[in-house]
């Protein structure tokens, strides 16, 4: 199942150059993602606040909230490609002989990276439409919709560098196929 | 093509896919990106981002991160071994008294923390060592807290009944009720074969209790309150209509973090940032797959292959217990190697019209469905719990692990026979407080 949950498993190598400064980028997303979380929390309160205590209409902050939770879902897609936390069912890989394997990972990490780029693309086609239109949200806030829309390139386009480095250290050898230490099962 | 059979091909692409090791949002993206380029033209995927977007811009899902905040501030701190500790203070003259604190501790702490492998990590921590101790089995200290532990996706708030809600547009407050019953009757068919078990291992020393002062008894809850107060709050908050289950969870996030650092003094802010990043990638993984899962939905329906499986099991005129059987294998199966979240977001909006249909309640359903989930979480070859146990109980080796486990998947069986027997175990409680669903 998910690679760090199981104990046959173990993260990825040392990295350095650019593969780190991938890491550090994907770290800071983490960062990022986290205190987006975070400020959902204090304006959810908030909200909570002006409309039972003060006993006033709230305008912008379920909105917001919502917005903030998507950017902290896509932001932070690359932070927690990095921790190997997208769950996964390795029950093959396991099976596989070490050579396979490795091919299996390359193959995998590959159409990955095709899908993430496509999502890359047609995210930025669907932010560019919203900016170039001037889209806005048919709600009292209003809020211009390319604000928003930002973090489908900027999350995909952060978690391709991340497929991509992770790639790499595949194919160098750094990091073993599926994070799997184990010779085979 | 005629939308079953490549409704067939799908299935088995699916699996294909996911058994790759590539990670399950990525594989849903994958298939559904492919389906929909071979017979819908290229012009379909520049939606997607559109239709992944528009699945996560959805205030309900503010409930995931919220929840999953409250369970991590409570499992980082000795909140766990603090409530095991105190139902075994005051349940020491009842026989099996360990047992079952350590099975009321893993409901109750299900309830806080609304998650499997947390629950079975906080429990089992202390509680295994100590069942060993006093002479337990093996095979019932680790199963019993394995079992335990699955508790967390059934008794509210659970991260899979709100997935669920969401995923069939169901309420999530009636969900949440509708796993109080079941879980109670769960844990009672836990503790009843772990003392069985026990005393046919001639372990009846174990059964016989230790004693405490009742100074000793009152001076543990001051530790334990505060958590079980704040859950008692954020029930009571959503069923009195005070704020929908986003709100009052942001409240229970913030108030549980809040005791964690007050109370349990985790100010470092190394342990606090432990705590956001476990939350963060717990969060993003599921919202990740919530977002796939709604484009992998969106390309089945626009096959029209939802709409042709329900229209054709509507053809088949076969006893709805009989279908209602096949689902059960089917989950049963899925379960066995997929997380939850994916099963039900994979699997919910294709079963559901069909489930309705035949005449079965939605909500009974999702605690069925949950029911299964749960077997998969302690069965192998994913079954989580047990390494999260494997983990903290070394000394025990997976096999027996897994033996001890296995009477309490017998168990989640007897359960589900009798929530098909009695349906209202599931509906009767919502029902009762919320008012008959519409």
């Amino acid at each position: 199942m998910a690679s760090d949950e199981n104990s046959n498993l173990s993260g990825p190598g040392e990295r350095t150059g650019w593969l780190q400064a991938v890491d550090a980028i994907s770290t800071l997303c983490g960062w990022v993602s986290a205190t987006m979380i975070l400020i959902s929390v204090g304006i959810t309160c908030q909200m909570i606040f002006v409309r039972f205590v003060l006993n006033q209409s709230t305008i912008w902050q379920t909105e917001a909230v919502t917005f903030l939770m998507v950017a902290a879902t896509l932001i932070g897609l690359p932070y927690v490609q990095k921790l190997r936390g997208h769950v996964n069912v390795d029950l093959i890989p396991l099976m596989l002989r070490p050579p396979v394997r490795k091919a299996l990972a390359l193959f995998t990490l590959s159409v990955s990276i095709i899908i993430v780029a496509l999502m890359l693309v047609y995210g930025f086609e669907f932010w560019h439409t919203a900016w170039s239109r001037n889209w806005k949200s048919d709600t009292v806030w209003g809020v211009r919709l390319w604000i928003p829309y930002l973090a489908m390139p900027v999350g995909f386009g952060l978690l391709l560098l991340q497929l991509v480095a992770d790639l790499a250290a595949v194919v160098t050898g750094l990091d073993k196929p599926f994070n799997i230490n184990k010779e085979s099962r | 093509m005629d939308p079953l059979f490549l409704g067939a091909i799908l299935a088995v692409v699916t699996v294909l896919v996911l058994f790759s090791g590539v990670s399950v949002a990525v594989g849903l993206l994958i298939v559904s990106a492919g389906f929909l380029l071979i017979f819908d033209g290229a012009r379909s995927l520049q939606l997607l981002p559109e239709i992944f977007f528009g699945k996560l811009d959805n205030f309900a899902l503010l409930s995931i991160p919220m929840f999953i905040i409250m369970g991590a501030s409570i499992a980082s701190t000795r909140a766990g071994a603090d409530l095991y500790e105190a139902l075994d203070r005051w349940l020491t003259r009842v026989p099996g008294g360990l047992v079952i604190s350590n099975l009321g501790a893993c409901a109750l702490f299900a309830a806080m923390s609304g998650s499997s492998p947390a629950t079975c990590a906080a429990i089992g921590k202390m509680g295994i060592p100590e069942m060993r101790k006093r002479g337990y089995p093996d095979g019932v200290a680790a199963g019993s807290i394995a079992a335990g532990g699955t508790l967390g996706i059934l008794i509210p708030p659970s991260v899979t009944m709100i997935v669920y809600g969401i995923a069939t547009e169901t309420s999530i407050g009636r969900l949440f009720l509708a796993g109080v019953i079941p879980g109670l009757l769960l844990v009672t068919l836990f503790m009843m074969w772990s003392l069985y078990d026990t005393w046919r291992s001639g372990a009846v020393d174990a059964l016989s209790g230790r004693s405490f002062t009742w100074k000793q008894r009152f001076e543990i809850l001051p530790r334990v309150l505060p958590f079980v107060a704040i859950i008692l709050g954020v029930l009571y908050a959503m069923y009195g209509g005070l704020a929908t289950p986003s709100e009052t969870a942001a409240v229970g996030a913030l108030m549980c973090l809040a005791v964690a650092i007050v109370i349990y003094k985790l100010w470092s802010p190394k342990l606090l940032w432990d705590v956001l990043r476990d939350s963060t990638r717990e969060s993003v993984m599921i919202l990740f797959i919530i977002a796939a899962a709604g484009v992998f939905s969106y390309m089945l329906s626009s096959l029209f292959i939802t709409q042709s499986i329900a229209a054709w099991i509507g053809t088949l005129d076969v006893n709805p217990w009989v279908l209602m059987f096949a689902i059960n294998i089917f989950l049963l199966i899925a379960g066995f190697f997929l997380p939850p979240v994916a099963v039900i977001l994979m699997a919910a909006p294709i079963l559901l019209p069909i489930v309705i249909s035949a005449g079965f309640d939605p909500y009974w359903f999702a605690v069925v469905l949950t029911i299964n989930m749960e077997i998969g979480l302690i069965t192998p070859p994913v079954g989580l719990n047990l390494y999260v146990i494997n983990g903290i109980a070394p000394e025990i080796s997976l096999r027996t692990i897994l033996v001890g486990s296995l009477p309490f998947v017998a168990c989640m069986v007897i359960a589900i026979l009798l929530l098909c027997l009695m349906p209202s175990l599931a509906t009767w409680l919502p029902d009762y407080i919320m008012g008959q669903a519409i």
